[in-house]
């Protein structure tokens, strides 16, 4: 099926402001709008932006599509568009843009030290885990780090929303020595965390859902 | 001119192991074309092989790796992957990988192919990816400098000994010189050459190739694992788990065909005699719309699939369309790991002084001519862990290389030359990629013989040729990924070559590398690894001794 592509443009060397460009590509229903994007480089090679695993896992190719974000590569183009389909593929929200699709990410990685993102193990820890204190963990420790909440979502203290998850996804780890101050690092009172947790799931490519530790 | 004393290419598993196993006062800093968490690594799904059990031994671990590697394995290599296994698995254990457990507590391990006890250690069906992001954890408490999303260009060497890397910082688009001791090249395989990969856009071989043009030796690479089961279409990976938790292959007919192939192992094969499985059963008739078979898990209790295998269901409900606990799901044998690779001894070291290697982009040969599932990962931690001790060692014996000011304009006037070409032909790389792409899928798969491996030889002769009369011109912009692909189209042709003028050389068929027209095993001619290296007409090759130490090769069934 035919689907135009209005991709957001931006080489800050030469671009006073982004602009879009039209893209007209033939693609599959059952294919992805990461397929979509790699007919449109073949057209314009100058186009950039990131992408690697095409299956969900690698988190590189988090875009702004149409009214909402999404992975690139794990929205099927069925979904978004009717035939003849035109949809709007713009960069992340609330992060630098650098290079069209590509958006300056340094914030998402700096924001996980405020949560130190690292087990610190305990000296007693035998090696052991109940299965049942492993299953609480499970689900945060999908994120794949796409950005997409951190875009789209405050956690409403200073600790960012991926920071957040990984933070709970510590705190309830029964290796981590640092123990209770996990939950102070957080720094979100119990109604703010209660309201994270819950409005993540439809947001979160991944639909984490995170153990309520208040 | 950047210095470090260890500089580590690749931020998978095997390079953060490297980086985390350098001393503290190791000056170490890694260098990745993607942000770390985005590598490969992280879609690996089914386990890190390690004998924990009472009731398994490493000795049991160690014979089934021979026996799948049909013998080429080197065995004193494979007695230290597996020896080294269970400690690796507890440090990491320790580290706060969020593993799976047993009702005693202990790490949970499934079965995988060609295995006598389930001792892959998982985590759900997300193996690859909690290790991957648990070492990244570390790598930020241990403050490792990364340079994220700078492409090797090419290693410099001076004299026969490395003394550094040219690199390209994709985001200020610029050409940088990093001096070095000791480069690890840990930037995993090649799966693009080919149509049909489990692999991601980024696996195009950068460091294969470019320690290969610095005359580095590689070996065994016509060996090309084809895993038996990915999604039909996209060839995205569905993990063995999958079958290690009990789902059956079927044709058409219903049948759980793997009876006729391999009776005692079933589906549980190696990958090799899986994936032969598949396509005789297709090519045979017996495959759904002469194009697939069915992997079947809807015997399996949902409970089961939705806590043993979350991501495979929903990766067949995305991408194919299918609820896998109610409808079998549609699969075909794609490209997935590379055995050949960097040849290496037990500790990384390469043919080029101050080079070591792991992971995937290494051969030590611990896989020989087939890969067992679950030790691919296993062995990006045990001989990236290695690499980083060795690493360490030739810190201290090696002194400080000098990188000559007419090394650097040289290589910086290459890459000038390489960028302001005069044509706009960049459309043509993605033509040229494609076409080598279907001609090694189509002749340099699963079965091999020897005319259509000449007819590969000769079109990517030409494809070569086209790619050097292309001479693009590159603007100087900021995520510049016309002219990464472009090199990456050049590695990629370069490693077909060598893929298919290895696979026409081998005379026989071991693990799996099947020729049609050598069907036989040959101990007599070919228990032997193949070395390669650049000469002044092409790859030369040689061959190479197979380390024996505990079982003679004998016959391979299942």
């Amino acid at each position: 099926m035919k689907v135009v592509l209005n991709i957001c443009r931006f080489d800050p060397e030469v671009d006073k402001e982004s602009y879009f460009q039209k893209f007209d590509v033939e693609v599959e229903g059952h294919q992805t709008v990461l397929d979509a994007l790699l007919c449109a480089r073949e057209q314009d090679s100058s186009l950039s932006f990131r992408r690697s695993c095409r299956s969900a896992i690698c988190g590189s190719c988090a875009i702004w599509l149409d009214f909402r974000p999404v992975l690139a590569c794990h929205t099927l183009i069925k979904d978004v568009a009717i035939a003849p389909g035109s949809i709007t593929v713009e960069p992340l929200p609330h992060f630098r843009q650098l290079k069209d699709l590509v958006v300056d990410l340094e914030p998402l990685f700096e924001s996980l030290k405020a949560i130190v993102p690292w087990v610190v193990t305990r000296r007693d820890h035998n090696g052991l885990m109940a299965p049942e204190k492993a299953r609480v963990m499970e689900s945060a420790s999908t994120c794949i780090l796409c950005g997409i909440c951190d875009a789209v979502m405050e956690t409403g203290g200073v600790v960012k929303p991926a920071a957040a998850v990984k933070g709970i996804r510590l705190a309830v780890d029964p290796r981590d020595a640092v123990g209770e101050a996990r939950r102070r690092l957080l720094d979100l009172p119990p109604e703010l965390l209660a309201l994270f947790i819950k409005r993540l799931p439809p947001i979160c490519p991944k639909s984490i859902r995170l153990p309520d530790i208040s | 001119m950047q210095n470090h004393d260890v500089l580590i290419v690749g931020g998978g598993l095997a390079g953060l192991m490297a980086a985390l196993s350098c001393s503290e006062r190791t000056d170490v800093a890694v260098l990745s074309k993607i942000y770390p968490t985005r590598s490969h690594s992280g879609a690996a799904q089914g386990g890190f092989n390690s004998a924990l059990s009472e009731d398994d031994s490493v000795e049991s671990h160690i014979f089934d790796t021979v026996k799948g590697s049909d013998y080429l394995g080197d065995q004193d290599a494979v007695e230290v992957l597996c020896s080294e296994g269970p400690g690796t698995i507890l440090e990491l254990e320790r580290m706060g990988v969020p593993w799976s457990r047993n009702s005693d507590g202990r790490v949970a391990q499934r079965s995988l192919g060609g295995a006598g006890f389930p001792r892959a250690c998982f985590a759900a069906d997300l193996s690859g990816h909690v290790v991957l992001h648990t070492l990244f954890e570390q790598a930020l408490r241990r403050g490792v400098k990364i340079y994220p999303e700078w492409h090797l260009i090419q290693l410099l060497v001076e004299e026969g000994e490395l003394v550094g890397v040219l690199a390209y910082d994709l985001r200020h688009a610029q050409l940088e010189v990093i001096r070095t001791k000791v480069v690890i090249l840990a930037t995993g395989g090649y799966g693009r050459v080919y149509a049909k990969t489990t692999n991601a856009h980024a696996n195009t071989g950068d460091g294969m190739a470019i320690a290969y043009r610095a005359g580095v030796v590689l070996s065994d690479m016509e060996f090309v694992q084809f895993h038996p089961t990915t999604l039909y279409g996209t060839n995205i990976l569905i993990s063995e788990a999958a079958r290690g938790e009990g789902g059956y292959l079927r044709n058409v007919n219903g049948e759980r065909f793997m009876g006729d192939y391999a009776p005692q192992k079933m589906e549980l094969a190696p990958r090799d005699v899986v994936s032969r499985s598949i396509f005789r059963e297709i090519k045979e008739g017996r495959g759904f719309n002469g194009q697939y078979v069915h992997l079947d898990l809807t015997h399996l209790e949902k409970e089961l699939i939705e806590e043993r295998l979350p991501q495979v269901r929903d990766l067949a409900l995305c991408y194919a369309g299918v609820d896998l606990v109610t409808t079998p799901i549609p699969i075909e044998p794609a490209q997935h790991y590379s055995m050949g690779g960097v040849r290496v001894d037990t500790w990384g070291v390469t043919s080029l002084p101050g080079l070591l290697a792991a992971g995937e982009v290494a051969n030590v040969s611990v896989h020989g001519a087939n890969r067992l599932g679950g030790n691919s990962l296993l062995e990006t931690v045990v001989f990236g862990h290695r690499a980083g001790k060795k690493a360490d060692a030739l810190v201290q014996e090696r002194g400080w290389p000098a990188i000559s000011a007419t090394m650097i304009a040289r290589a910086k006037a290459e890459w000038q030359n390489l960028c302001s070409g005069d044509s706009a032909a960049e459309g043509s790389v993605y033509s040229i990629r494609r076409e080598m792409n279907e001609l090694m899928t189509a002749f340099v798969g699963v079965f091999r013989v020897g005319e259509e491996l000449t007819q590969a030889v000769d079109r990517l002769k030409e494809l070569q040729e086209l790619y050097t009369r292309l001479k693009p011109s590159f603007r100087v912009q900021a995520y510049n990924y016309a002219v990464m692909e472009y090199l990456e189209t050049g590695y990629l042709l370069e490693l077909g070559e060598i893929i298919t003028k290895g696979a026409l050389r081998r005379t026989e068929s071991r693990g799996a590398h099947f020729r049609l027209d050598y069907p036989q095993r040959d101990d007599v001619d070919w228990l032997c690894h193949t070395f390669v290296s650049k000469g002044k007409d092409g790859p030369q090759f040689s061959a190479g001794p197979v380390s024996i130490t505990r079982y003679p090769p004998k016959e391979r069934g299942y």
